[in-house]
């Protein structure tokens, strides 16, 4: 099966400054990509260029269509959640639905409504009315029953408190993702959807730092707490980080094999936070 | 997939206070105040001070109006009010001028204020189907209902007051509902939409334009553009000897282009081609000056200004990145 997303080159400029940086970048079907980078890094500037929202340099197909040139094909096969708290403020549940069922060809109406029927909306509550956690169930019910090739989430839970953002990520793992389908998400709390992720995507001042899948973390990074004693022959294996834990030393290895890091002291696989920190260190200074 | 019309019917949810209850509301004021003043004037005609408001014209005592009236009179005044009855509702046909601008200007920024444009552009919809469908409703859809609205109060003034005359033993209903104007004015009326949306389309082009271009304040944009414009132009003017001809740049930039939503913007631009105007004539005149307009090069020219703009307004829509 061909990719879902396809970059090569890809480029965005603001005046002189790169947002994104001659990336290359492959994205497969059935996967949960999760794109990871600090704030300013590139990341929503990739998700538009994706979306056909900006105009961009080099390459770029998503599901084998131009953005630029082909977005309005592209748009019946991909949704998006650009941003929490987008939706009209002026439209009540009901317009909503209708107005999507009436656009949307595989938009499914009672699939929306048996998921709005476990919420407390109403059809006829209006979006101002609504606390951001709802219009964010409302914005999920639309899209989960859109029966889209790629599902793209640009931070879309952002400012939800944890119940929100825990049902938010279930739903869409029990209710609506599948091996046809794709979903790019891109958020700063890594640790919540570290379990849910496929592959991995960190991407710093436009430029991808790391693209991998989970398993293969797994494999290649290993995390090791040495005490003093080892300290020295730990570090000269090379680690990518070290921090100090209770007198003890977390080092983080990539691409060192387990068996010659097991006599140094207790192993484990990084989350994806500690990977995240350890990478993108000296960012901001 | 009826993109269209669901395009069209959000925009009609979300602009209902400006297309439906600005004119209702206008309306609703206009009957009471008519209705009021006739009953007033039926009540207080009863101890002989009173005058009766016929047909937006003449006051007339209404005791006066009763005994002297004779069949050839009665005729006349059956016939004047015939063909005048919409003039009561003008002051609807007016609102549509300011609530057409108003819609254009906040037409394609205020999704791009509140971000709801990343919901729209989630769906398969395509700016240009976007933009024609706000078009639409600024050029058909506001004008339908308004002119909806004027003959509604219309009819219902006029009915109003034969009601009342029939009460007082002068029956109209006869001579009124005979008489071909009657039906005649209606389809006049609706017969201006097609010269509005061909006139005003230039003015809703360049609004949906400046909507769709500005980060701030679109209704500064469009409107101090302009002025600003004409106040250099007459700077220049007074120091280098005039080498613009100002009067043109108002009427035109400023007046055409800014103007021509307001319905009627086109009677100062046409010559008057019949001098003898009466009331029973002249909405027949009126529309008869307004359809000459489709033989000037003025009219057309707009129209193709504002197809531009449009069209620039949808390159707008496409690629503008809202950061």
């Amino acid at each position: 099966m061909s990719s879902v997303l396809h970059a090569t080159a890809l480029s965005k400029h603001y005046g002189k400054q790169a947002a994104v940086d001659r990336v290359n970048l492959e994205i497969q079907p059935g996967r949960i990509v999760g794109l990871i980078g600090p704030n300013g890094s590139g990341k929503t500037t990739t998700l538009k260029a994706a979306l056909g929202l900006i105009p961009f340099e080099g390459e770029l197909k998503v599901l084998g269509f131009d953005p630029r040139t082909q977005r309005d094909d592209l748009m019946k096969e991909v949704c998006f959640i650009a941003d929490v708290a987008v939706l009209p403020r002026w439209m009540r549940v009901r317009d909503a639905l209708d107005f999507v069922a009436g656009t949307h060809p595989k938009f499914d109406r009672s699939k929306a409504d048996a998921y709005l029927a476990k919420t407390k909306l109403k059809p006829t509550m209006k979006v101002k009315e609504m606390s951001k956690g709802m219009i964010v169930q409302l914005h999920l019910a639309i899209v989960m029953s859109i029966d889209a090739k790629l599902l793209v989430l640009d931070e879309p839970t952002l400012g939800l408190d944890i119940l929100y953002r825990k049902q938010f990520y279930q739903n869409l793992l029990e209710e609506y993702f599948d091996e046809d389908k794709t979903i790019i998400v891109t958020t700063h709390q890594v640790e919540e959807i570290e379990h849910i992720l496929s592959d991995l995507i960190f991407i710093r001042e436009g430029k991808i730092t790391l693209n991998t899948s989970m398993d293969e973390i797994a494999e290649r990074f290993t995390e090791v707490m040495v005490g003093s004693e080892y300290y020295a022959a730990a570090k000269a294996l090379g680690p990518i980080d070290e921090r100090s834990v209770f007198g003890k030393t977390v080092f983080l290895f990539d691409g060192i094999n387990r068996s010659t890091l097991a006599p140094l002291g207790d192993m484990k696989t990084p989350g994806i936070a500690d990977l995240f920190v350890a990478t993108m260190k000296g960012t901001y200074a | 997939m009826n993109t269209m019309k669901w395009l069209l019917k959000r925009e009609y949810w979300e602009h209902k206070g400006g297309f439906f209850w600005a004119p209702a509301v206008v309306s609703g004021i206009l009957a009471l105040l008519s209705i009021g003043s006739m009953l007033i004037g039926v009540i207080s005609s009863g101890n002989g001070k009173g005058v009766f408001h016929a047909g937006g014209s003449d006051f007339v005592s209404l005791k006066h109006a009763l005994s002297s009236i004779s069949p050839a009179e009665k005729l006349e005044f059956a016939q004047g009010l015939a063909s005048a009855y919409p003039a009561i509702s003008m002051p609807i046909i007016f609102t549509l001028g300011f609530v057409v601008f108003f819609y254009c200007l906040s037409s394609l920024y205020d999704e791009r204020k509140d971000r709801s444009i990343l919901f729209w552009k989630s769906l398969p919809v395509s700016d240009r189907d976007t933009v024609i469908s706000k078009a639409l409703t600024a050029l058909i859809v506001g004008p339908l209902i308004v002119v909806a609205f004027a003959l509604a109060l219309s009819l219902l003034v006029l009915l109003t007051l034969m009601v009342l005359a029939a009460f007082h033993g002068l029956n109209l209903f006869g001579p009124v509902l005979g008489n071909a104007n009657f039906y005649l004015v209606m389809a006049q009326i609706v017969s201006f939409i097609p010269i509005y949306v061909l006139w005003a389309l230039p003015t809703v082009g360049y609004l949906m334009f400046v909507s769709s271009w500005a980060k701030t304040k679109p209704f500064l944009w469009a409107v101090g553009v302009p002025v600003v414009g004409g106040v250099i132009l007459t700077w220049v003017n007074a120091l280098a000897g005039s080498p613009f001809v100002l009067e043109s740049y108002w009427k035109v930039i400023v007046g055409r282009g800014l103007g021509s939503v307001f319905p009627g913007s086109w009677l100062g631009m046409i010559t008057e081609t019949e001098t003898n105007i009466n009331p029973d004539n002249a909405l027949s005149m009126l529309l008869a000056n307004t359809y000459s307009l489709l033989g000037t090069a003025n009219l057309w020219i707009g129209v193709v200004i504002g197809l531009v703009f449009l069209a620039g307004a949808v390159r707008m829509r496409r690629y503008r990145d809202e950061g």
